[in-house]
């Protein structure tokens, strides 16, 4: 049975001043202990897919299923099997972590003996057990989302959604973050989760999918994207506008990025040499030329025809530059 | 791991939290709570010289030479006000998303919404029960005997809910703290347009009909019949109908604003 099967679902929002439609047609299927990724920015309709999946938000048209479980008729059961981490999800940050774990395990209808074990379990998983007893006011960043991940699982969920797990943390509480995401789908629990990191998406899914204006633009695993878009990157840089602007005259099938001109060939190494041969006989100066592997952030270019703010660009890695 | 999932296990444990909140800020909850006690003192330090004892035999003497038995009631009312923190403990969920934590688990809606007004109602009955200890210190004696306090403290306690409600209703309806909290300048009108500091029969003009119509006066009047006049059941029963009346009203439209909020865009 699959996890998660989402059939064109779409939500629509009417007010007074305007209609939106922040999903348009969405659609994917989520095998059972996968970590499935929803890329895309900010606007793109991942949070409202999540709402949806989550039975927070209703669906304006298309079904969805939950393990099985539509979650339009049974929004009940669905909540029973799924854990919940928003991006807006709030904690009470008067109270200690500890009182947090024992509430929500109160809540969910274990006794005060199982509740207060479930705690000191949760703290442990989640690496909070020294932090129990202060109050949420005093944690990081990176604690209220480990809390926050703590919080979703008391209940054991078969179905994780994590809606932007790692926004605003640093680095290493990011990386943290995906040990113990990694951990949990080893496991056996699904993941669903939505990112606007290329590197989070890249790292953790095992499948995703690409949301650009409510739509899925491409799916696949990660190397099944960037093989998709075929052969090597190579991009250009040029000394000024004007040979720029003649370059792209030359090289048709460029796209022009952030001043330079990147074009996607096989073999692209041993494709330079002809085509700055090309370039000097229209008089063009090519100042810089380097090669690369596909990247996600390529295949983000690709498919909607731009970048993803922040992203870093081509894989150095691979990188050979000419001068 | 066994679960048990009980409704009023849910209440309580979200009571429960909501109180720890309370108790945790101390600076935010403590005014309230004396504010009521100085406003007792104040009346009765500025009135009670004109009101009080050397009144007697006067058509000043409202309350046959106590005037804390006449006052008492105003302040008893003021507090009872204190349940429309109900509201803003909702909204304050509602804003930092702990609500929509709440709504993507299987709890009963209803233990999320009656939790802040179970807190609000602890909160008149401590904030009253305050006042009245104090009255009874400086010399409050009910005309009925002690009993006289616990049929004050159960109209505070259902007008006090009544707040409770129109303050859930009020901030659901704005979305805001900064909402919930505005709505409390009922308070205002409900007072000051009332038989506060004279009998009903003292007041003149378009104040003596606002009054009429200003369901805090019979509340007011209710408890004034036990504290100076003894047992005058047709005026505790105004007092216990309007209460109970102003309550149902505002709680109904607390449900129906609760609903509508927990319902799925």
């Amino acid at each position: 049975m699959l996890a998660v099967n989402v059939n064109n679902i779409k939500k629509t929002f009417v007010t007074k001043q305007e209609t939106v439609e922040a999903v348009k047609d969405v659609s994917f299927q989520v095998e059972q202990g996968e970590i499935f990724g929803l890329l895309g920015p900010n606007g793109a309709g991942k949070s409202t897919t999540i709402l949806m999946l989550t039975t927070l938000l209703s669906v304006t048209s298309g079904k969805a299923s939950i393990l099985g479980l539509d979650i339009t008729t049974k929004d009940k059961e669905v909540r029973e099997k799924i854990g919940v981490a928003l991006q807006d999800t709030g904690i009470d940050n008067l109270l200690t972590g500890k009182e947090l774990f024992f509430t929500t395990c109160r809540l969910w209808g274990y006794s005060k003996k199982d509740s207060e074990k479930r705690t000191l379990e949760l703290l442990e998983l989640v690496g909070l057990t020294e932090a129990a007893d202060r109050r949420v006011k005093t944690y990081s960043g990176g604690m209220k989302r480990r809390l926050d991940l703590g919080l979703s699982l008391v209940h054991s969920p078969e179905i994780l959604f994590l809606d932007e797990p790692t926004t605003g943390l640093d680095p290493g509480s990011r990386r943290v973050l995906w040990e113990e995401i990694k951990r949990l789908r080893d496991n056996g629990v699904t993941i669903i989760l939505t990112t606007q990191y290329l590197e989070e998406a890249d790292e953790l899914a095992d499948r995703l999918a690409i949301i650009d204006e409510g739509l899925v633009v491409a799916e696949g695993t990660s190397d099944e994207l960037k093989a998709s878009i075929g052969g090597d990157v190579i991009t250009f840089s040029f000394e000024n506008d004007l040979d720029l602007k003649n370059a792209k005259n030359v090289l048709y099938d460029a796209i022009e990025d952030k001043g330079q001109l990147r074009i996607t060939v096989e073999d692209g190494a041993a494709k330079i040499p002809s085509f700055i041969n090309d370039l000097n006989k229209n008089g063009i100066i090519v100042s810089s030329v380097s090669a690369s592997k596909p990247t996600l952030d390529d295949v983000f270019l690709e498919v909607t025809g731009y970048r993803l703010e922040g992203s870093a660009g081509t894989d150095s890695s691979n990188e050979l530059e000419v001068k | 791991m066994e679960s048990n999932r009980s409704f009023f296990v849910q209440l309580q444990v979200l009571t429960k939290r909501m109180v720890l909140r309370v108790v945790r800020r101390p600076l935010a909850e403590l005014p309230n709570l004396i504010i009521s006690a100085f406003f007792l003192f104040v009346y009765d330090g500025a009135l009670g010289g004109v009101f009080g004892g050397s009144a007697s035999g006067t058509p000043f003497d409202f309350a046959n030479g106590n005037f804390i038995n006449f006052i008492l009631p105003v302040s008893i009312v003021s507090a009872s006000l204190s349940g429309a923190a109900s509201g803003i403990y909702l909204v304050e969920d509602i804003e930092s998303g702990v609500f929509k934590r709440y709504q993507s688990m299987p709890i009963s809606r209803w233990a999320i919404i009656l939790a802040p007004m179970n807190v609000g109602a602890l909160r008149v009955l401590l904030q009253a029960g305050l006042i009245l200890l104090i009255g009874k210190f400086i010399g409050a004696n009910p005309e009925v005997g002690n009993v006289g306090f616990f049929i004050v403290l159960s109209l505070a306690f259902i007008w006090g809910m009544g707040f409770a409600g129109y303050s859930v209703a009020a901030g659901v309806k704005s979305g805001s703290s900064q909402g919930a909290q505005a709505a409390t300048f009922l308070f205002f009108p409900a007072i000051f347009l009332a038989p506060t500091f004279v009998p009903r029969e003292q007041l003149k003009g378009w104040l003596e009909t606002a009054a009429a119509y200003n369901p805090t006066t019979y509340v007011i009047e209710g408890m004034r019949s036990v504290m100076v006049q003894g047992w005058e059941l047709d005026t505790l029963f105004r007092g216990y109908l309007s209460a109970t009346s102003f309550a149902v009203i505002t709680l109904t439209l607390a449900v129906i604003s609760a609903r509508k909020a927990t319902e799925k865009a």
